[in-house]
């Protein structure tokens, strides 16, 4: 792999103009979309819709900003939609069973902290590639979740109070939006103001020079994998909150959608690297379009068909400048 | 017979890289072109080989006016360029990498395979006759020089007319340096001219028939063989810095041994390194010489890294180091500025505070969460000490030039440490810097000795020892051989020592 191959550009600085451009060309974009639904879609600018995009994206925000983590250390999570789906389980399944709300959220987290750390196992003490290990453990988690359900969907008998975490509002707002700021704000604090989001980064940024400066790099990229794992459970479980059932194959879409957050955020604020806040406008980014369309009444599938086409849109014109490292 | 360029300016967003810059590349010379990183070189070559459009002026081929617009364009003109940083395909062999691109095949894009050896054959007589490469391994296997020469020939392989190098020696030892000098020679005489951009000035006054200097974009002279010196192009490289130079360069008297003893071996081995009996002291700079394979370079890692070490005790301030590995030399307060600085120190993409704060960035930090004031501030002090010139702490590593990042690679060490490290290693602590950063560089290796530091420096730049060390040993296939002090240095004593001779 050669880093050193980076554009220099004869031996000047950068241009202002295009750094800018790299920078907020997809915030831009955002804007825009978000100014031309306001005007021309006239049920898209009420309080109520602003509200109902952000429970529309909260879940799919709290897993990108679990993924910004693994690529901030440059490793990749390909089973997260499974996790996501193990937890949405996992709560009914127990709750049904009739164990205290409590244990239940514990023993969730638990199975994130698990799945992460058999990742970050593979990955660091194996020494497998996390694009290919996670594959083969999604590939695993896939098949557990159906063995949890036999296939089917789990209904009745969940409590009411933990339904309320997915579907109850407070003062209008829904439960769903103040779990995604709480976790974007806890990812973003960790990963900018603290020293081990720091160490995150320097694993990611240059792992070779990360360890010749005494990092634990070993320790940090385990760090990473659990952490995606940890944000896809809770995830997860207010996933199975929301729709008031465990069903085995509901985790899938947040893999593709996940990964187009953050692929969207790394073109954003520091092109090229994963950000919490990139995540975070990424989510946004997709939200905006699947409410925006929702409501002028286009079908799902020609939604799915835009949303692709934006987001090739976006990362062009970062990848004409900048080097989009994902691996 | 030559390619001209008159008044070449090139504008980027902020700065003029070049301002109205001219030269004339005949086919029979080698003309060399030397300034500091951030002179305009790499500019004026990216113009010369089709990668950059100039702002002004004009190119002209035998008196033509000509437009390159890709590299491709200045190759269908003569012109090629062997960048610095090398593109041979490591895994595929010689003859394929010759090839690469112009493989003779068979209609369905079937390769020849017969056939593509026996044309890289044929381009490697043609050119180098004198020369017996092994073009059927892949170029991963080669020395260095030998993958140089491929490159060359790749570039060679078309009409070419004129060949750019740009630090063609940046990578080779001594001896290999002396094989691509008479390669680089040979080739006007076989109407190939050569523009030669290289840090090292000797080599450029050797091989050159004229010479061109730039200076922030601008063009200092172009001078003939017979009008140049060494000292000369240096002062015309940096004629502002002109009057400190001379006392800069003197090196420093060696300290009586009576400073601690901050770090010793015992029975060291590691890799094909054998080392009896080692002391540094405090205040002392250790210079580690050889040819490449002698084992300085693995042997000096290995002080930090314990990487191939299989026998051995260290003691750092006169106590045995328990335990092995990077992060328990560190805690002793070893530290190691690294060869291939974006390989080994720095995060490219990165900002320039945070690879500072690499190291150490609980130094800003209070239970884990970082002050950001106090980051910053630090960060400016290690920039100001080391005189990073950079616009921004925000600024990224990618975007500095060489000396610049090779300061940020040794501020990594500096910032939030105070003087915990007591042992400073150094691998190749200059290449790809300019004159100027390299001298602050020395003045900083002694600036930490006088503070009490003892640094080990392992170089394949002789000069460079010369003028920082108190003390050198020269490495031979592995075994360290008795050290030279400062007041024996000289160029013939290092060669005869490194080359196994009896001194």
């Amino acid at each position: 792999m050669t880093v050193n191959s980076a554009a220099r550009i004869g031996e000047s600085s950068t241009g202002k103009r295009s750094d800018f451009l790299q920078r907020y060309s997809t915030l831009v974009v955002l804007v825009l979309m978000f100014l031309g639904f306001s005007i021309f879609v006239d049920r898209f600018l009420t309080p109520f819709n602003l509200s109902n995009i952000f429970q529309q994206i909260a879940i799919l925000t709290i897993v990108g900003a679990g993924l910004t983590f693994g690529f901030a250390a440059k490793e990749i999570d390909l089973s997260v939609g499974y996790t996501v789906g193990l937890a949405g389980i996992l709560a009914p399944v127990l709750l049904v069973d009739g164990w205290p709300l409590a244990v239940v959220l514990v023993a969730v987290l638990a199975s994130g902290v698990l799945v992460g750390l058999v990742n970050g196992f593979l990955v660091t003490r194996i020494g497998i590639p996390s694009l290919i290990a996670t594959l083969a453990t999604g590939s695993i988690l896939f098949g557990i979740n159906f063995l949890l359900t036999e296939g089917r969907a789990i209904y009745g008998g969940i409590p009411a109070s933990y339904l309320a975490l997915g579907q109850g509002r407070i003062a209008g707002i829904p439960n769903l939006a103040f779990f995604m700021l709480a976790a974007v704000l806890i990812a973003w604090f960790v990963m900018e103001r603290t020293v081990f989001g720091r160490y995150i980064y320097a694993v990611g940024g240059n792992q070779k020079a990360a360890e010749l400066s005494g990092v634990r790099i070993t320790f940090y990229r385990m760090a990473a994998l659990v952490l995606v794992s940890v944000f896809a459970v809770v995830a997860g479980a207010l996933l199975a909150a929301r729709l008031g059932s465990g069903q085995p194959n509901v985790g899938e879409r947040y893999l593709l959608d996940g990964l187009a957050t953050v692929f969207i955020g790394m073109t954003m604020f520091r092109p090229g690297t994963a950000t919490i806040l990139g995540t975070f406008c990424g989510a946004l980014f997709i939200g905006v379009i699947n409410n925006g369309l929702n409501l002028i009444g286009m079908d799902t599938y020609v939604q799915n068909i835009v949303k692709g086409v934006i987001i090739l849109i976006a990362v062009a014109i970062v990848s004409r400048t900048t080097k989009l490292n994902l691996l | 017979m030559a390619v001209t360029l008159s008044d070449i300016v090139m504008d980027f967003p902020g700065t003029r890289a070049l301002d109205h810059v001219s030269a004339e590349f005949r086919f029979d010379e080698v003309h060399g072109l030397v300034g500091e990183n951030g002179a305009g070189k790499s500019t004026f070559v990216n113009v010369l080989g089709g990668s950059l459009r100039s702002t002004e002026g004009q190119l002209a081929l035998d008196g033509q006016q000509i437009r390159l617009d890709s590299p491709h364009d200045a190759l269908l003109r003569g012109i090629a360029h062997v960048s610095q940083e090398g593109s041979l395909v490591p895994t595929l062999t010689g003859a394929e990498n010759i090839m690469l691109g112009a493989e003779p095949r068979l209609p369905g894009g079937i390769m020849r395979r017969r056939a593509l050896r026996s044309s890289a054959q044929e381009v490697a007589k043609k050119w180098f006759p004198q020369l017996d490469l092994p073009l059927d391994r892949p170029v991963i296997d080669l020395p260095m020089a030998e993958r140089k020469v491929i490159e060359i020939l790749r570039a060679l392989r078309g009409n070419i007319r004129l060949l750019i190098l740009d630090e063609p020696t940046a990578t080779l030892e001594a001896r290999e340096k002396r094989q691509l000098w008479e390669i680089i020679r040979s080739l006007p005489q076989n109407g190939v001219g050569v523009v030669l951009i290289s840090h090292f000035l000797s080599e450029v006054v050797e091989l050159s028939d004229r010479i061109t200097v730039l200076r922030d974009g601008r063009q200092v002279a172009t001078l003939d063989r017979s009008e140049v010196s060494e000292a000369k192009l240096t002062d015309l490289m940096l004629r502002r810095e002109a009057g400190m130079a001379a006392s800069d360069q003197r090196p420093v008297a060696a300290p009586a041994e009576t400073g601690e003893c901050v770090l010793s071996l015992r029975n060291w081995q590691a890799g094909s390194v054998v080392m009896p009996e080692f002391d540094l002291h405090s205040g002392e700079i250790v210079g580690l010489i050889g040819l490449t394979g002698a084992g300085h370079f693995g042997f000096a890692r290995s002080l930090y890294t314990h990487q191939g070490v299989a026998s051995g005790s260290i003691f750092v301030g006169g106590q045995a180091v328990a335990g092995k590995g990077i992060r328990v030399m560190q805690r002793a307060g070893v530290a190691l500025v690294p060869d291939h600085r974006m390989e080994n120190a720095l995060a490219g993409d990165g900002s320039v505070v945070e690879n500072l704060s690499m190291v150490h960035p609980q130094f800003a930090a209070s239970r884990g969460v970082i002050n950001r004031r106090r980051e910053r501030a630090e960060a400016a002090r290690i920039i100001g000490q080391l005189n990073v010139k950079t616009p921004s702490q925000n600024q990224l590593i990618r975007n500095l030039s060489g000396g610049n990042k090779q300061k940020v690679s040794i501020g990594k060490w500096l910032y939030g440490a105070g003087d915990r490290y007591r042992v400073l290693i150094f691998i190749e602590p200059t290449e790809g810097v300019d004159i100027g950063a390299k001298r602050e560089i020395y003045t900083l290796m002694r600036q930490l000795a006088a503070r009490g530091a003892a640094i080990l420096i392992a170089s394949s730049d002789l000069g460079e020892i010369a003028q920082v060390c108190h003390r050198a040993i020269p490495f031979v296939h592995g075994s360290p051989q008795p050290g030279i002090s400062a007041g024996e240095f000289s160029e013939s004593r290092f060669i005869s020592a490194i080359s196994g001779e009896a001194a």
